[in-house]
């Protein structure tokens, strides 16, 4: 409702602003404002969604702005094949240069982006196919499948038009299991690698999206400037583009486009108060300000309004389903997990010294030790989290210790964390959705896998609560459901007790029960001693990052190296 | 090669080096500390070079234009802290970065409305002789810059060696989280840093002046050149960021005399581009590139 409410406002105010004012100054502003548009609503997706600031946005403007001068100049290219041209370009230089700048960590992208922008200003300048200094002249209006638009108005309507497109394009990937993986990446890192999502894929995705919009901004202004210098596009039309997206909204695509028009509403109203030397100042207080006190932005401001104006419904009660058995059908054959002489030093502390043990399919496995044993380090081992000093770990007779967590989690290992890892920005229904990351399918058959697996560990009404709305208790059930959602063969649980009362324990027990029925090999890491003993068939001790026991419960239970180093001082304390 | 050509672009790439490594400096001191990069460092240079060169036009006294600048640094730089910084620290890295990148902006604009467009001259500190080395010509404010830039790094590195409160700034470079556990105040301590990099910055920018005019929109530049100079120390050593910023400048004023001066930037900026390109592993991929970051 909100985004066909969005839209028809978008449409109608489009097409009434030119009936609206009177004289080319006006129409001239408005398709400036559009082709500023069309590059920050590219602008919201990178710095948005993604959350990579790149200070050299404008560099993307000067390909494209080139390449339509250029190609339609001294080739004769028609222009819209020129405008095509040049985001081709733009985007393939992205790739190029964020591919390997994205694996570097800290805000790189942003510096590596202006140092590119600022190549290409001295390329621009000092070489003579660009026209050097003075440019390149006599650019012809834009056109569209050969007939030239004569009249500014019409220009006027395509250029909104291709910043409708972008924002179909914007709107259509913040729905989409991109849309949610961006959000899963924004929320946590970590949760989201466990369920399989490449975080450098995404950011990617969206660097190479924006500077092709960028570019085609770049071509749009260059077409009504009717020429195109080294200076067009300088340092302060990247902070443009920051700004718009900034003050007009970062959560959505609209933003980019509220901002546009602010930023060129806000530069018409100083140059129409002499004042153009202020912009700078306007412009870095706005940013500044909203960043602190307003980070949602003009159009989050006017989302908030849309929705306290339309919202009758009170919100949903939280009242938890009996979990249901026959929600989810068997995941299939159970996998193995063998880990051979693993170990992994942090300076001079061997937190898992030589570890070796084998998971057999079909196994509840437990993995206990008192703390410091070197347990979490394990799963974060096996999960691809940190790297092996050496040894090794095979998944179905398949080394798995070189891949990364996220493609670790793509074969069906799914992990649940000893601190929880929801995605606090989505409902729990989204939450659980993100598990089915890996498997390219329909957005309905994702929804109702997900429900599916709500169902299964009883949280069918809670789906469209935000996760922090739940108890604890329940928040681990989301966790728990998202990693089931991934269907996985092996489940890695990381003390899914811990936090929970005697009941919550209980049910616990019986859910971990039912999920290595449908088929999964469960490997526990549990502190507590009834719930490990009364479930696992397979218990591993852990002490001092080694393994020092490895059977049957009732064997470990009876070995007196366990006793001395875990259970008997633990059973010594309770008493 | 021509012996004193090489003198003659090795030392004012030495020069304008020691404003970079100053800025780089600045930039690992407080991405240490905050966890945040600072994008508005540059802009102290800036503000050092126009806030001197016009105090000592209005007041004719040298001592006065210098001090009143580094303090101006120093105040803006706790300003920029307290009032952009300090309301936001649970915000997320993107939102804290950007807001350093607003603050530029507005330290440019304030800038350009109070100092105008042109550029603002100072006359050398002690006139504006030249002194011969191995047939090159230098002006005798070289002298002033590199005397001064080894004045602050000695007293950086007292400060960061031998106090508390340096050492503290070490314990956050070595693990932030742990440092805050064991009582580091964070919050002092990140106003301070900011301070003192916001005034060496600002130092840096006055002296510096006479050399190469001070300009308003000059703050990029030097931002820009001192993060190539942090990020080769990897935002933690800054004995590497020292000798980044100062190879840096040297790269600058080879390119411009051997290659071009048209290209000079278009160089420095390659050699960054090219660097972090292959840091980030055109030639690595997989778990290597991921786990090495």
């Amino acid at each position: 409702m909100k985004r066909r409410a969005a839209l028809a406002a978008f449409v109608l105010l489009v097409l009434a602003y030119p009936l609206m004012v009177r004289g080319s100054y006006p129409l001239s502003v408005g398709i400036i404002t559009g082709a500023l548009a069309a590059g920050t609503v590219g602008f919201v997706l990178l710095l948005g969604y993604a959350h990579q600031l790149a200070l050299g946005q404008a560099g993307f403007c000067m390909v494209g702005g080139y390449a339509s001068a250029i190609l339609c100049v001294q080739h004769k290219w028609d222009p819209l094949a020129a405008l095509i041209a040049g985001a081709a370009a733009a985007m393939a230089l992205a790739w190029m240069i964020a591919a390997p700048i994205l694996k570097l960590r800290g805000f790189v992208l942003a510096m590596a982006s202006l140092a590119l922008h600022l190549i290409l200003v001295v390329v621009a300048f000092e070489t003579a196919f660009t026209g050097g200094a003075l440019g390149t002249y006599g650019v012809p209006k834009f056109a569209l499948f050969g007939l030239p638009l004569a009249s500014d108005l019409a220009y006027y309507y395509v250029v909104w038009a291709i910043v409708l497109a972008f924002v179909l394009i914007g709107l259509a990937i913040d729905g989409s299991r991109i849309g949610r993986a961006l959000k899963a990446i924004a929320a946590s890192e970590t949760a989201a690698l466990s369920a399989g999502i490449d975080i450098r894929r995404y950011k990617l995705l969206m660097f190479v999206l924006s500077a092709g919009m960028a570019s085609v901004c770049g071509s749009l202004a260059v077409h009504y400037l009717r020429a195109m210098d080294p200076n067009v596009f300088g340092f302060a039309f990247s902070l443009n583009f920051i700004t718009a997206v900034i003050v007009g909204g970062l959560e959505t695509v609209w933003g980019g486009v509220v901002g546009a028009v602010l930023v060129t509403g806000v530069r018409e109203m100083l140059r129409g108060l002499s004042l153009p030397l202020w912009e700078g100042v306007i412009m870095g207080a706005l940013t500044v300000v909203v960043l602190i006190a307003f980070r949602r932005g003009f159009a989050g401001f006017l989302g908030a309004l849309y929705e306290r104006w339309t919202s009758r419904d009170a919100p949903p009660r939280v009242s938890i389903a009996e979990p249901d058995n026959a929600a989810l059908a068997s995941h299939g054959k159970p996998a193995a997990l063998e880990l051979a002489g693993v170990s992994r030093s942090f300076g001079n502390l061997r937190a898992v010294n030589n570890a070796s043990f084998h998971v057999a399919a079909g196994s509840i496995t437990a993995l206990i030790g008192p703390n410091g044993a070197g347990k979490t380090t394990l799963f974060n081992l096996i999960c691809g989290y940190q790297p092996l000093d050496s040894g090794s770990v095979s998944y179905e007779n398949r080394r798995i210790d070189t891949l990364l967590p996220d493609d670790i989690a793509e074969l069906g290992i799914g992990r649940t964390f000893q601190n929880l890892q929801l995605f606090d920005n989505m409902s729990v229904l989204e939450n659980v959705m993100c598990g089915r990351h890996r498997f390219v399918e329909r957005e309905a058959a994702s929804r109702s896998r997900a429900r599916a697996a709500l169902a299964f560990v009883g949280l069918r009404d809670a789906e469209r609560l935000p996760p922090s709305a739940l108890a604890f208790g329940h928040q681990r059930l989301v966790e728990m459901a998202r990693a089931l959602a991934l269907e996985p063969r092996l489940l890695l649980l990381d003390e899914p007790a811990s936090g929970l009362n005697d009941a919550e324990t209980e049910r616990l027990a019986e859910l971990v029960l039912r999920i290595a029925a449908l088929g999964v090999t469960v490997l526990l890491v549990e502190h507590d001693m009834r719930l490990v003993m009364g479930l696992a068939d397979h218990v591993i001790v852990m002490h001092h990052g080694e393994k020092l026991a490895d059977g049957a419960p009732d064997d470990v239970r009876r070995e007196q190296a366990v006793i001395d180093a875990y259970l008997g001082i633990e059973e010594h304390a309770a008493a | 090669m021509d012996l004193s050509v090489f003198v003659q672009l090795l030392l004012p790439g030495l020069t304008t080096g020691c404003v970079y490594a100053l800025v780089a400096l600045g930039f690992v001191l407080c991405a240490n500390v905050s966890g945040v990069v600072n994008f508005a460092q540059g802009e102290y240079v800036m503000l050092g070079g126009v806030i001197g060169a016009s105090l000592l036009a209005h007041t004719g006294s040298l001592a006065l234009a210098v001090l009143g600048a580094t303090l101006a640094g120093a105040l803006l730089g706790a300003a920029q802290e307290r009032l952009t910084l300090a309301p936001v620290r649970a915000a997320p890295d993107f939102i804290q970065i950007t807001i350093t990148l607003g603050v530029a902006v507005v330290l440019r604009g304030i800038a350009l409305i109070a100092f105008g467009k042109d550029p603002l001259s100072m006359p050398g500190f002690s006139g504006d002789g030249v002194f011969e080395v191995a047939g090159a010509v230098v002006p005798l404010q070289s002298l002033w810059v590199w005397g001064a830039s080894a004045a602050m790094l000695a007293a950086m590195f007292v400060f960061l060696m031998h106090s508390d409160a340096g050492r503290a700034v070490r314990a956050c470079a070595i693990n932030l989280q742990a440092a805050r556990l064991m009582g580091v105040d964070a919050e002092r301590l990140t106003l301070f840093v900011f301070s003192i990099a916001g005034a060496t910055a600002a130092l840096a920018g006055v002296v510096v002046t006479p050399i190469v005019l001070a300009n308003w929109d000059a703050g990029i530049a030097y931002g820009l050149k001192g993060f190539v100079g942090a990020i080769l120390g990897n935002f933690r050593s800054p004995v590497v960021a020292l000798a980044g910023g100062l190879g840096i400048g040297v790269l600058e004023s080879f390119a411009a005399g051997y290659v071009s001066s048209g290209y000079k930037d278009a160089i420095v900026y390659g050699v960054l581009l090219a660097y972090l390109l292959v840091r980030g592993g055109v030639f690595v991929f997989g778990r290597a590139a991921l786990l090495s970051r």
